[in-house]
């Protein structure tokens, strides 16, 4: 042991210990920055660090996967069984958030005509096969109030009329229909009148056309069109659509304008039937009267 | 086929029960499809209800014919019995056809079916377009009757592979097995 401590090898184990100590102090006083050496030795050993590790990882999945395999089934039972109570949950939450969207909807509806009564929301349930006036089918009917001539809303603007009504559903007629003729006024300018119908040209970009328009209209690109309520049909100042086009009838005699309506009705999910509005069917209900007066 | 057994009887009874089953199955599911989606669909019930009509006796053709036709009005929003009656035409006239002069091959169907299936397109935009004036109304035939019949036609493809597994599998067949005949003699 004596020969060991008086020999040159202790001496040179000791300074390179007082060395190992010497750069344990200095890199103390880096402040938390690594050596430049150990900072090389990071960088060179990175990519092989990281195969390395992951193969280690992947192993040690293995084997915790086997030996702890009747643990996980259980959690994977549990886990699974939480996640059909969050699906449902969900579901039910997207329910109730269809519901509140719905509501929310008739309660601008409203706001912006309190006159009117709405029917509840009704779904779309589907589009007419093969029209090309997009005409659809309502999940509500007579059993819930509703009436053949309805008009058809959503809260961005008219959509159609009901044109048959069984007892849960009925069908819409929608404003791309050459059948269905509603009388408009330009927002903007407040005098020009015309009449909104649908085309079989416009119809196939989902457009309508406003016909019956004086020569010297002043209505522009961008300007809304609006219902009139002139006919009894539609309440009055439903947004129908913008004007994208405007020009002169082939005829020479009227100008005309396209439409595009302010409600997306390629894609329609839900609408409100109005049930009843001021001014509503005056003259039917006028003849009523005297068909009833009559003995 | 002579019936001899009972068990025979009850097997022949439930082939046809479950073949008529899947027949309205596939009337069904033809209905919901064409009911589905806002795009240009074929009339999938045209060639349904002739593919049972020529295959089954002529009462049983009409029935399926009209009530093939309600379903194409109800989806295709068309005055209620139109295409029942349209149809109901058809089915027995392709029964007809097909006892009498044709053979039941592939050629004979898809032939049959697309003329059928043109006049029922080219019915449906007379009277439902034509006839009514609207300016460029030509258009709607070019862009939309055709494009449909050539759909229903396309499609018949599938539905005649089906029909035929169905019926391979469920009709009764006609003619005598080898036995029957040595017995008979």
């Amino acid at each position: 042991m004596g020969e060991f401590l008086k020999s040159t090898r202790f001496k040179v184990l000791l300074a390179f210990l007082a060395f190992l100590v010497g750069i344990m102090i200095y890199s103390v006083t880096k402040g938390g920055y690594s050596l430049s050496a150990a900072s090389f030795i990071n960088t060179i050993t990175k990519p092989f660090r990281f195969a390395s590790n992951s193969i280690s990882m992947e192993m040690e999945k293995n084997a915790d996967r086997i030996s702890n395999a009747d643990a996980y089934y259980e959690e994977n039972l549990e886990l699974k069984r939480q996640i059909g109570e969050l699906n449902k949950k969900l579901t039910e939450y997207d329910d109730l958030l269809a519901e509140v969207e719905e509501l929310r909807k008739l309660v601008v509806i409203k706001e912006e005509h309190p006159d009117n009564i709405f029917s509840q929301s009704a779904e779309v349930m589907g589009y007419i096969a093969n029209d090309p006036f997009k005409g659809f089918t309502i999940d509500r009917g007579y059993a819930d109030g509703i009436e053949p001539y309805a008009p058809v809303v959503t809260p961005e603007g008219i959509v159609g009329i009901i044109i048959e009504v069984s007892q849960h559903s009925s069908t819409v007629r929608t404003l791309l229909s050459p059948d269905l003729s509603i009388a408009a006024i330009c927002s903007s300018t407040n005098t020009d009148f015309g009449i909104v119908e649908g085309s079989v040209l416009a119809a196939e970009n989902f457009r309508t056309k406003l016909i019956h328009l004086n020569k010297d209209h002043g209505i522009k690109k961008g300007d809304l069109m609006i219902t009139s309520g002139n006919s009894g049909l539609f309440p009055k100042d439903y947004a129908i659509g913008t004007v994208t086009e405007v020009g002169i009838e082939a005829n020479g005699l009227s100008a005309y304008a396209e439409i595009e309506p302010a409600a997306d009705i390629s894609r329609l999910r839900s609408v409100f039937v109005i049930m009843d509005f001021e001014g509503k069917n005056d003259e039917e209900k006028e003849d009523n009267d005297e068909a009833e007066d009559t003995p | 086929m002579r019936l001899k057994t009972p068990r025979e009887k009850r097997i022949l009874y439930f082939k046809t029960t479950l073949r008529w089953f899947l027949y309205y199955f596939i009337i069904f599911s033809c209905f919901i499809i064409m009911t589905s989606g806002s795009l240009k669909k074929p009339v999938l019930l045209v060639p349904v209800a002739l593919l049972i009509a020529v295959n089954n006796d002529l009462m049983a053709s009409a029935y399926t014919g009209a009530f093939c036709g309600f379903l194409i009005d109800i989806a295709c929003g068309r005055l209620l019995g139109f295409n029942a009656v349209l149809l109901t035409v058809f089915c027995v006239a392709a029964t007809l056809v097909f006892e009498l002069y044709l053979r039941k091959k592939f050629i004979n169907y898809l032939v049959t079916i697309s003329a059928a299936s043109f006049l029922q397109c080219w019915l449906d935009y007379k009277f439902f377009y034509e006839i009514w004036g609207y300016a460029d109304v030509e258009l709607i035939f070019s862009s939309v009757t055709l494009k449909v019949w050539l759909y229903t036609v396309i499609s018949t493809v599938i539905l005649y592979i089906l029909f035929k597994i169905i019926n391979n599998l469920l009709m009764p067949k006609e003619h005598l097995t080898i036995e029957e005949v040595i017995r008979t003699s």
